[in-house]
């Protein structure tokens, strides 16, 4: 770890206990969501688009709903009909189509059945006529003049405009005077970049067990990053008040950003009702490719200049950003994620462009990604051109504290330059590059939020704690809530258990995404905290016979001169004759959360023949604030760095003509596993985010912004080739190398 | 009075104006008085952006306060992975 300034000394944060869920994990014996079976439960299975895009013309169910088994079927009849400028509408559309279907895969309808076996007979044995329509699935054939419409009812967001439209966000942000600085440039590189689609390849596919009452509520298990979420979407879909729905989180397999919205649940409820008995579904492997959000793919035009001594002096960029069938914002946020250098001039120009494909979703760091893959390559290439060393030219342009992000609005403190010096300092960067190999560098950059959040502390009644949230768990959070208690409470860490609660047990809470899980609802828990060791400072008060002013908390107990110390045991021991059980609760809506910034590493060789790169030595630095659970974070730099290194070198959605995916499992869709890389190391910087009580930025993100450059940078002084498309493959590579 | 700092998506309202000092109490206040000088401005402020306070993105802003000096940037609401 690096700390670049002087943390405060901490008794438990920075500290690496065993993570409080992690013997359940080890043992097999934590619960997701298909783990749980219920009496009487019935199967769910669906009848999915074998078209792009075409019109309903009819839906016959009775042959389904008289095979054996059968319980119940649902189509899109079956759900009430949102305002187009509903903020669920899309949602809605996505998890049943209603009269007409947008991408291969869509889904039609669903059966219950009381087995999976009889639920997929009956869901083939509906009858559907189509209507194809015009499918678009490239950028250009979206955005070409007079083009047919994706969806007909998408309005570009955020302009009024009562036409619908192929184009979901139009961005453009600008500031100096970018035609002048490049008319004086020494150097200008102007590169056009391509991305594939990618699926963040979370390995449980989505899944849930729902049973709707007699009295008309349902209770949702199920895998998510957000239950409160799934409760009022699924809510909103149904046309329920959110008080019908409990949704309980079972353990997580993987989200990544894809598990941020719903897919299942409302039609679980649907099934659920009408056969009056449980419906558990699970997506199959190639469900989750053909119908759940990938990241998009895009196009950027990307144009740097710069003097000749290396400062770069102006931006101009091109970006779009394919978003699948429903609108999205994704153009919006990859302009505004250019915010790591100066750029005193700069113009970014982006759209969100609607297409016959699967609806896109989150993905670690939406959007950044892709547009620093194209700028971190063009100043890439500036540095090579002018024979500056790539982290000293970073250096010199880097933006720190009061620098313009591309929104206009100044950076609060960040840690770009202390991670730029942690890997030029680093024993990896120093070494000499192996023979036959090469090293590339890039860097990342990603907002981190905050939003609301709730945590409640119960002190029991031996003095051990107990601390609910209502975040799922999907990278060691709990472990970081507990070790956040323990400092503020002065409690050994092992005494408390940290839980995340159903939707009727703790206050809401906003999705586990954007980074801001350790960083909000940390918040919550420290305040919460707080507010019980005034009361035990209060109960210890009345025990001891003195003022309140005279008792101060010290490394978990009361203290108060003359009396002998009250640690929290004893003053637990005492609640109920000095007032009651000892619990506080904290609900905020977060403000302060802290960019992040990555810097990564990565020597690699190319086969030459093959056009297969190998990675060879790879380290991430990224700027943590304050690393909470220390393993955690490395865990999270590591996991960010493997899934873009997935991206840049293999990854990609193949569509047939059709639009059908062609590579809809794990044997064609090829995510890097154990034995295709390295020990991915890590270098934690610590500058420390002030707006949050122990410093805490989140680190869920950023890590998988800088690897695609960084491999690009890489191979690009191997062999001489720039590459410019995703994924770097070795068919892809080796045709580049082939027409040097 | 605050200063407000405008994207340029949002200075199609303001004749290409990025930044104007706007009267107010909180950021609700602000809004309001962007919407009377600039209609259409407001609206697009409440349905699509946050808001950028002493160094903090605050989202869903209106009713915090800000004094006759704070620096306001309307920036586009943020969610993640």
């Amino acid at each position: 770890m690096t700390a670049t300034e002087n943390p405060p000394t901490y008794k438990w944060i920075g500290t690496r206990p065993i993570r409080h869920d992690g013997y359940d994990k080890v043992t097999g014996k934590a619960r997701f969501a298909a783990d749980l079976d219920l009496p009487g439960q019935l199967r769910g299975a669906y009848l999915r688009s074998p078209h792009a895009h075409a019109r309903i013309v009819s839906i016959d169910t009775s042959a389904a709903e008289a095979m054996p088994g059968v319980k119940s079927v649902v189509t899109g009849a079956d759900f009430p009909e949102l305002a187009a400028k509903n903020p669920e509408h899309d949602v809605s559309v996505n998890v049943m189509a209603r009269d007409t279907v947008l991408y291969h895969g869509h889904a039609v309808a669903a059966v219950a059945a009381n087995t999976q076996e009889a639920a997929a007979a009956a869901a083939a044995a509906i009858v559907v006529e189509y209507e194809p329509l015009p499918a678009l699935f490239t950028i250009d054939e979206a955005m070409a003049e007079g083009a047919p419409l994706v969806n007909e009812t998408n309005f570009t967001k955020f302009v009024k405009s009562d036409e619908p439209s192929n184009l979901g966000t139009v961005t453009n942000l600008e500031r100096g005077d970018v035609d002048e600085a490049f008319a004086n440039a020494d150097v200008v590189i102007e590169r056009e970049f391509t991305t594939a689609s990618v699926h963040q390849g979370y390995i449980e596919p989505h899944a849930c067990v729902v049973d709707t009452g007699a009295d008309g509520k349902a209770s949702i298990w199920c895998s998510s990053q957000g239950h409160f979420r799934v409760r009022s979407s699924t809510a909103e879909v149904l046309g329920w008040d959110v008080s019908r729905i409990k949704v309980t989180p079972a353990e997580i397999g993987g989200g990544f950003g894809g598990k941020t919205t719903i897919y299942i649940e409302p039609v679980a409820v649907r099934l659920s009702e009408k056969a009056g008995r449980p419906v558990k579904i699970v997506m199959s492997r190639e469900e989750v490719f053909r119908a759940t959000g990938p990241a998009p793919a895009s196009k950027v035009r990307a144009r740097v200049a710069a003097n000749k001594d290396g400062e770069l002096i102006a931006l101009d960029a091109w970006m779009a950003y394919n978003i699948g069938a429903f609108g999205g914002i994704a153009g919006l946020i990859g302009a505004m994620s250019v915010a790591s250098y100066k750029f005193p001039n700069l113009r970014l120009e982006a759209y969100s462009v609607l297409t016959n494909r699967p609806k896109s979703a989150a993905y670690r760091s939406p959007s950044a990604p892709h547009a620093a893959f194209a700028i971190e390559s063009v100043v890439d290439e500036i540095a090579q051109q002018l024979d500056i060393d790539p982290i000293e030219l970073r250096l010199k342009n880097a933006a720190v504290e009061g620098d313009l992000t591309a929104m206009g609005m100044p950076h609060p403190r960040i840690g770009f330059i202390e991670c730029l010096e942690a890997i030029r300092d680093s024993e990896h960067y120093r070494s000499p590059v192996p023979e036959g190999a090469a090293r590339g560098i890039a860097s990342g950059f990603w907002f981190n939020i905050g939003e609301q959040s709730s945590a409640t502390v119960h002190l029991n009644e031996d003095g051990t704690a107990t601390v609910i949230t209502g975040s799922p768990d999907i990278g060691g959070s709990r472990a970081s809530m507990a070790l956040m208690a323990a400092e503020t409470l002065g409690l050994d860490v092992t005494r408390i258990t940290p839980l995340v609660a159903d939707t009727e047990s703790v206050g809401f809470t906003d999705t586990t995404e954007g980074s801001r899980t350790t960083f909000a609802t940390g918040m919550a828990v420290v305040q919460a905290c707080r507010e019980l060791v005034d009361e035990m400072r209060a109960r210890a008060a009345t025990s001891m016979g003195v003022d309140l002013d005279a008792v101060e908390w010290v490394d978990g107990e009361a203290v108060a001169e003359g009396q002998d110390s009250m640690g929290i045991p004893a003053i637990a021991a005492q609640a109920k004759r000095t007032g009651g059980p000892l619990t506080a609760t904290a609900s905020l809506n977060a403000s302060g959360a802290g960019p992040s910034f990555a810097v990564h590493c990565c020597d690699l060789e190319v086969d030459e023949e093959t056009g297969h790169t190998k990675v060879l030595r790879y380290t991430a630095a990224q700027d943590a604030g304050t690393a909470i659970h220390p393993s955690y974070v490395e865990g999270q730099l590591q996991g960010g760095s493997v899934q873009g290194i997935g991206w840049a070198l293999n990854e990609e959605y193949i569509l047939n003509d059709d639009g059908s995916l062609d590579n809809a499992s794990f044997l064609d869709y090829r995510i890097p596993v154990a034995s295709d890389l390295p020990m991915i190391d890590t270098i934690i910087v610590e500058v420390p985010n002030p707006s949050h009580p122990y410093g805490v930025r989140g680190v869920g993100e950023t890590g998988i912004v800088p690897p695609m450059a960084t491999l690009a940078n890489a191979i690009s002084r191997a062999t001489g080739v720039r590459l410019t498309s995703l994924p770097m493959s070795p068919p892809n590579v080796l045709r580049r190398l082939n027409e040097r | 009075m605050p200063i407000v700092h405008l994207m340029t998506d949002h200075r199609r309202f303001t004749d290409g104006e990025a930044v104007i000092e706007v009267d107010g109490a909180t950021v609700g206040a602000v809004i309001t008085e962007l919407e009377r000088r600039y209609p259409g401005l407001g609206e697009a402020l409440i349905h699509g952006s946050s808001a950028g306070v002493n160094g903090e993105v605050h989202s869903e802003p209106e009713y915090l306060a800000v004094g006759p000096d704070t620096d306001i940037y309307f920036v586009a609401p943020l969610a993640g992975g």
